[in-house]
């Protein structure tokens, strides 16, 4: 099933903005999240003595967590929401039951979709909950040991065949799940902590006005622009973009967004022909939003985004690098900029090309002897830390991302493929002989085996292929009666050829074509 | 090996000829399976065509399956894991129905019990009591409690609202549960071989696998849920483990066996024949040359467990799960995961038949079971 999320939410709640939260006039004097709650949930979670429902309470997660709960709700229990009544669940007990800033800020990688090898701090930990899923999905929770264990017995009571799968069944996992794990997770990821007691007193900032964007996505380039929010109420907006990429297209559209716990930014927005999710974080002062977007459908395709408001405040630089002794066009995109461009010691600004309050180019060109590596970026006050990288030659090409799943879809079959948008990512060596990233740099691609065991199995013929731009598109699904019935299941490495002044440098990622995503969830 | 056969063929012979020519005479071996949705299938293996289809009412498919001595019923379990459903092979009748689950899910306060089964599931040799594994969670009013793995004893006589006349302890992680010939033992097949007594539970004894303290190898890991051994009464599944001592290799070279439980006998045995080069899921015996197994998955593998060799592998069209044999040892019927059997020579290990599902429909993790019939 597709989750409806906060993605519809967003839209839902657009639409009811104005019946709904804590400052929009209520449903019969109360706000309608609490009203599900008492009318809804209390059918089988009883008052708890603190004042809240039973196991409802006694939990803290973001709004992603929060709607894989309802979700599972309306699944297994056959509860009842239209989309609205979902949003406005999810947004009254994000608002609550949510995660500190800083409780959120080491998992937001699943929350953006990225696709990353996550680096778990705890083997057991990880043993038992991350054979299944990310390690995130679980340190994006708060629960005391008690109700961790409840959850253990909703994990084995509704899949009761986790205990015999191959990550679980060479162990006494029901015995480790009920003893070991929830006093240890309760111990890590406690209900109450200091941070979200602090975070509590934080108060909603109204994010209406003007924005300048700055972003990059892999495959396409560089991009900057203006966005517009309009508040409609309740930490909901309306949002308008107009965007121009570093090859001259230019995009424009609107969307809406939702800001959970104060800082959770969720927007979806159409742009062009393509229609995306954002998700971005809120800076304490209110002032900067940073994170992913990814299309609707295709998390593997998106971007980076940053957008600041106010004076003297920098999105971005594009391009961060500057080769030495090549006199390279540099702009700085941000808010309220004033003053002179400084580049740092060893790059010269030969000339401004144009200078208005939201982006500055300039010409300019770094010194034989300039130091390498990252500097600061300044307009006058606006300062930018590690913002542009001085380089000598490339040295070494990464492919990022380093690891990805590509799944087969499509083919007659209800779920398309999932693309991987891979991008070279070039590297210097620093004064200390340690790789310097520059950043991303046209390439060529190729696909090949990843291994003998691929080259016997045909891997690369069957796999998938690669565009120009480095987008990686899996093989059709089902079984494929030139490989004897099986499936287009491969193990690839997808190499890039940088050229960088007449030197030719290669990197290289690995690709694992995977079966379709059956069951999703908002994290995974 | 040509002379042990012509001996055994002769042996029948001799019997066919006495005490139950009749039986002889009369008795078909038919191959019964099941595919989606929810039906049974039973086939004549010479015919190499579907003799009959069955459908079982209500919803999922087909899991395990066991008949009766007499060949007459088969028990299936089906429901998505949660019911064991009776079926009289001649007038394609429902003939037993019991419902793992307990209580009334429309009442939240109600802490109903919900059951599932997983894999395990045996009939005794006299054909009057059904062994069903149960996985029981108790739905509170507002969270779960996870319950203790058991099995439920049915008799077969328990018409279409079965209910359980003893609950045993199981251990978790069962798969397989196998009762011994004489109906005197059950055994489950967990972490390790635990022999139980049918009566009440009681565990007799452990022979251990995962848990083995065999110097210089890693644990063994087994892993199968095919019953499908009432041809030779020996239950066979291959294991996996590494050498770990110094010298083997780094990483450790990893081994591959047979584990061999004679449900006769009780006699257990585990010997590796081989580094590890295939996956295969399950295994059968022989019951004409009592020392090759044939195994598969993605190929079909015959092995020798007297001198713990490979004799010889082929490469399968398509990955089997699950495998049986004729009564005469001449060929082996990989199943499962698909949608044909495909017959092989266990001579030459070559592709000599193969009988479509109707329809094109999916076996997916249903058994194969050898059935005789009147």
């Amino acid at each position: 099933m597709k989750f409806i999320s906060w993605r519809i939410a967003a839209a839902a709640a657009l639409m009811t903005a104005a019946t709904i939260g804590r400052h929009a006039p209520a449903l019969a004097g109360e706000p309608l999240g609490a009203k599900l709650l008492k009318e809804t949930c209390a059918r089988c979670h009883t008052a708890s003595p603190s004042g809240g429902f039973e196991r409802i309470s006694e939990q803290r997660k973001t709004p992603e967590g929060w709607e894989l709960t309802i979700s599972r709700m309306e699944r297994f229990e056959q509860v009842k929401l239209s989309a609205a009544q979902e949003a406005s669940l999810v947004k009254w007990l994000a608002d609550r039951q949510g995660l500190a800033p800083e409780e959120a800020a080491p998992f937001r990688y699943a929350l953006e979709r990225r696709a990353v090898v996550e680096a778990p701090d705890d083997a057991d930990l990880a043993g038992m909950c991350a054979s299944c899923h990310t390690y995130a999905r679980i340190g994006l929770e708060r629960r005391d040991k008690g109700e961790w264990l409840k959850l253990a017995n909703m994990h084995l009571g509704q899949w009761p065949n986790i205990e015999y799968v191959a990550t679980s069944r060479d162990r006494e996992w029901w015995k480790l799940a009920s003893t070991e794990i929830p006093a240890k997770l309760g111990a890590k990821w406690p209900l109450v902590t200091k941070v979200w007691t602090d975070w509590q007193t934080h108060q909603h900032v109204n994010l209406a006005g003007s924005w300048r964007v700055a972003g990059h996505r892999p495959g396409k380039g560089d991009y900057a622009g203006d966005l517009v929010v309009r508040s409609k109420g309740d930490d909901h907006y309306s949002i308008a973009y107009r965007i121009t990429y570093a090859d001259g297209t230019k995009l424009a559209g609107q969307g809406s967004a939702v800001v959970y716990t104060g800082f959770e930014w969720r927007g979806t927005v159409r742009l062009g022909r393509e229609e995306m999710h954002e998700v971005y974080a809120l800076s304490t002062d209110g002032n900067r939003l940073s994170g992913r977007w990814f299309l609707d459908g295709q998390d593997g395709i998106g971007g980076d985004m940053v957008a600041v408001r106010g004076a003297n405040a920098i999105a971005g630089v594009e391009p961060p690098f500057i080769r030495l002794g090549k006199p390279s066009r540099i702009t700085v995109i941000g808010s309220g900029l004033n003053g002179t461009v400084n580049l740092g010691s060893g790059i010269a600004v030969e000339k401004v090309l144009s200078a208005t309050p939201g982006a500055v180019t300039v010409l300019a060109a770094a010194a034989k002897d300039a130091p390498l590596g990252a500097r600061m970026v300044a307009v006058g006050k606006a300062e930018s830390a590690n913002a542009l990288v001085v380089y000598d030659k490339v040295s070494a090409v990464k492919v990022e991302p380093e690891i990805a799943v590509a799944r087969m879809g499509g083919n007659g079959g209800p779920i398309a493929p999932a693309l991987s948008q891979f991008e070279a990512i070039a590297y210097t060596k620093a004064a200390d002989g340690a790789p310097l990233r520059i950043g991303p740099m046209p390439a060529k691609w190729l696909v090949a085996n990843f291994d003998e065991t691929a080259a016997r199995d045909g891997d690369a013929k069957f796999g998938g292929h690669i565009a120009p731009s480095g987008l990686f598109t899996p093989g059709p699904a089902g079984p494929n009666p030139k490989r004897n019935g099986y499936d287009n299941a491969a193990n690839l490495s997808v190499k890039a050829t940088v050229a960088d002044a007449g030197t030719m440098v290669e990197g290289a990622a690995h690709v694992y074509v995977a079966p379709q995503r059956w069951v999703d969830a908002p994290i995974r | 090996m040509k002379s042990k056969a012509l001996v055994t063929g002769a042996a029948l012979l001799a019997l066919c000829a006495t005490a139950f020519a009749p039986l002889c005479v009369q008795a078909k071996e038919y191959i019964l399976t099941g595919v989606k949705p929810n039906r049974l299938v039973l086939i004549d293996p010479a015919k190499r065509a579907i003799t009959r289809i069955y459908t079982i009412p209500g919803g999922g498919s087909p899991a395990g399956i066991v008949t009766s001595p007499d060949g007459k019923t088969a028990y299936v379990t089906t429901n998505h894991t949660g019911s064991l459903v009776g079926i009289d092979l001649d007038s394609g009748k429902e003939v037993f129905h019991a419902d793992f689950s307990d209580g009334d899910f429309s009442d939240v306060s109600s802490g109903a019990l919900r059951v599932r089964s997983f894999y395990g599931l045996e009939i005794s040799p006299d054909g009057k009591e059904l062994f069903v594994s149960e996985s029981p969670v108790r739905l509170l009013r507002d969270e779960y409690k996870v319950e203790d793995t058991r099995i439920a004893v049915y008799r077969t006589d328990g018409g279409l609202a079965a209910e359980p006349v003893r609950l045993l302890p199981l251990p978790r992680r069962t798969t397989n549960i196998m009762m011994s010939t004489d109906g005197t033992k059950l055994y489950a097949n967990s972490w390790d071989l635990y022999t139980l007594d049918p009566k009440d539970g009681k565990v007799l004894k452990v022979d251990k696998i995962l848990n083995w303290d065999r110097k210089n190898f890693a644990p063994a890991g087994v892993f199968n849920v095919w019953n499908q051994f009432e041809q030779a009464h020996m239950f066979v599944t291959p294991y996996y483990t590494a050498r770990t001592d110094p010298g083997s290799g780094n990483p450790p070279t990893p081994r591959t066996g047979l584990l061999t439980l004679d449900l006769k006998t009780g006699d257990i045995h585990m010997n590796e024949f081989e580094d590890f080069s295939a996956i295969m899921f399950s295994s059968v015996l022989s019951p004409v040359h009592r020392n090759e197994v044939y195994s598969t998955f993605k190929t079909l593998t015959k092995s020798d467990i007297e001198k713990n060799i490979l004799i010889k592998r082929v490469t399968l069209p398509r990955p089997y799960y699950c495998i049986n044999i004729s009564a005469d040892g001449r060929e082996v019927y990989v199943a499962g995961a698909g949608n044909d059997i495909g017959v092989y020579s266990t001579g030459t290990l070559k592709r000599i038949g193969e009988i479509k599902m109707p329809g094109g429909a999916d076996m997916a993790g249903a058994w194969i079971r050898m059935v005789e019939r009147p």
